[in-house]
């Protein structure tokens, strides 16, 4: 039993398994929520939190829920970057980030850049064939194309950014510490190292558009750029191509309400949103108690590690009517899928113009009949959850 | 001290004390007024703390910056060009009052 386990009133959970979790956590999220939103997991070593009301409150007071938190898996994978730093030194950075990825820029710079990559993807995919893999086929590489370009990675491929991404998010949860895990996700992000070394130089003299381009230029120190840009890289791409899959999967599984957005295209954001709240692409994320607290009927000591459980949250029956239902006419409610406070997600509005404006209308236009095959779409995951494999036929 | 008074889409009025610096967000996330969201807890990224200005409490705002500006072009209820605010970019400052209409939606 650990300290942190002593002092505490919140009960503990046996029964919960990680390869349950990981197949599908909604089932055992509902009975955690039921029996204690606050509850000791012995499997995932962490307070499991999975009420909204707590999961919010947690968001909106990082004096006691610290994002810095000690021993973080994130921090030896990535370095110490924005998502890992409480105000004022969280600020500093993130204020670096600047316009690039507001609205604004993502109307002037990157929409354009959004449909050229939807095009080129969708022709690709195309030329695969009914029966493709749309999740592998076509929304990984589009998001991929499109973080490659608004970080501003010349020097790379899409490919690469799926690389780094995945090898790192890898080393964030290798909990198990594989030695294997650890030496892929340390390769990538040598490589990341030396393609920003590359362009720092560059982008000096040369200043653009992109992120990579404002953080140089605003001075940021060479570690934080190094730990802000692979924190980016695993955070910017697997969400937007697990939303698209899981929006697409919905749409394809509800004949009906497909039928209303195709009719109503200003629907397409409905169903993204939708989408994002039901199947929350970033399902978990870590927190640290600064003293001892009482949240969701338990008292916590100072250092307990939390999992805010977004994924949870968002389909709390107190805040969402028959929430674990897919439904683009439910009444509208505030979500947690892009978190709150000073962590509220950065790429945001990224992610709603790239799929829910350039990708979703793309793709059910330029594949007309898109259908699920007899080859089963799968999903999982829990601390990050999307498709796994989304074989569609077309016409 | 100050005080700001939120009119829901309904009609009802509540008034809250808040400091010259609170903003209009703050003060109502911290008191649960209902419309008010702030889920980004002020930095201008979420729009969800969209409020229209009452007309007498226009005079003396400061100005809309840019970042303001473009998130306001994001808003879930209409943007109405003279009356339309984010709620964490303003508060009382020197002013007594402060009266603001909640959008009949935030998401
Ligand atoms: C549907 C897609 C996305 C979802 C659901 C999502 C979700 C989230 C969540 C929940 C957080 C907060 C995590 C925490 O507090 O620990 C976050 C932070 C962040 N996200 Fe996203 N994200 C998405 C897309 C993107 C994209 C496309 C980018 C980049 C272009 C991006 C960049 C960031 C950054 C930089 C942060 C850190 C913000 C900070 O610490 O201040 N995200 N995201
Ligand atoms: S609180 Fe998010 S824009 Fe005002």
């Amino acid at each position: 039993m650990t300290a942190a386990e002593a002092e505490t009133t919140a009960p503990t959970a046996e029964w919960v398994r990680i390869e349950d979790l990981y197949e599908n956590p909604y089932p055992i999220y509902r009975r955690l929520r039921e029996e204690s939103p606050v509850a000791w997991v012995p499997a995932v070593g962490r307070y499991l939190v999975t009420s909204f009301e707590a999961c919010h409150r947690i968001e909106q007071d990082a004096e006691t829920f610290s994002a810095n938190e000690e021993g973080s898996l994130m921090k030896r994978s990535m370095g110490h970057s924005m998502l890992r730093k409480d105000d004022p030194d969280h600020q500093t950075d993130r204020a670096a980030y600047g316009p690039v990825l507001r609205p604004k820029a993502i109307k002037e710079t990157w929409t354009a850049a959004f449909e050229k990559n939807a095009e080129k993807y969708l022709e690709e995919f195309r030329a695969k064939g009914p029966g493709a893999d749309l999740h592998l086929g076509f929304a990984a590489p589009f998001a991929a194309e499109n973080l490659r370009e608004i970080m501003g990675f010349r020097n790379a491929a899409q490919e690469d950014l799926q690389r780094w991404s995945q090898t790192m998010i890898d080393g964030t949860g290798n909990y198990a510490d594989d030695p294997e895990v650890w030496a892929k996700a340390a390769a990538s992000s040598a490589e990341v190292d030396a393609a920003i070394d590359e362009l720092v130089p560059v982008l000096k003299a040369e200043p653009d558009a992109s992120l990579l381009s404002a953080v140089v230029n605003a001075g940021m120190p060479i570690e934080a750029i190094r730990a802000n840009m692979k924190m980016t890289i695993g955070g910017g791409l697997n969400e937007p191509r697990d939303v698209l899959g899981t929006a697409v999967w919905a749409l394809l599984s509800h004949s009906d309400q497909l039928a209303q957005v195709l009719a109503e295209p200003a629907l397409w954001a409905t169903a993204f949103e939708e989408a994002v709240r039901w199947v929350a692409p970033i399902g978990m994320y870590p927190r640290q108690t600064t003293r001892e607290v009482e949240i969701g009927g338990a008292t916590l000591p100072a250092g307990a590690r939390l999992g805010v459980v977004l994924g949870a949250a968002n389909r709390d029956p107190e805040q969402f009517e028959n929430p674990e239902a897919f439904d683009i006419n439910r009444e509208k409610k505030p979500h947690l899928a892009f978190g709150g406070g000073a962590h509220f997600c950065a790429g945001t509005w990224v992610a709603r113009t790239s799929v829910a404006q350039v990708a979703l209308p793309k793709l059910f236009a330029g594949l007309p009949g898109l259908r699920l095959t007899d080859r089963p779409a799968r999903e999982g995951g829990w601390v990050f959850r999307g498709m796994l494999e989304l074989p569609v036929a077309w016409n | 001290m100050p005080t700001i008074t939120y009119i829901q889409p309904d009609g009802a009025e509540l008034t809250l004390d808040a400091s010259p610096e609170t903003s209009v967000m703050r003060a109502a996330v911290n008191a649960g007024v209902p419309g008010i969201v702030g889920e980004c807890g002020g930095q201008a990224m979420c729009a969800t703390c969209h409020v229209y200005v009452s007309p007498n409490s226009l005079e003396g705002l400061p100005e809309i910056n840019d970042e303001e500006d473009e998130m306001l072009e994001c808003t879930s209820a209409p943007r109405d060009p003279e009356r339309s605010r984010l709620g964490c970019q303003i508060s009382c400052g020197p002013r007594a009052s402060l009266v603001v209409e909640v959008p009949a939606g935030q998401v």
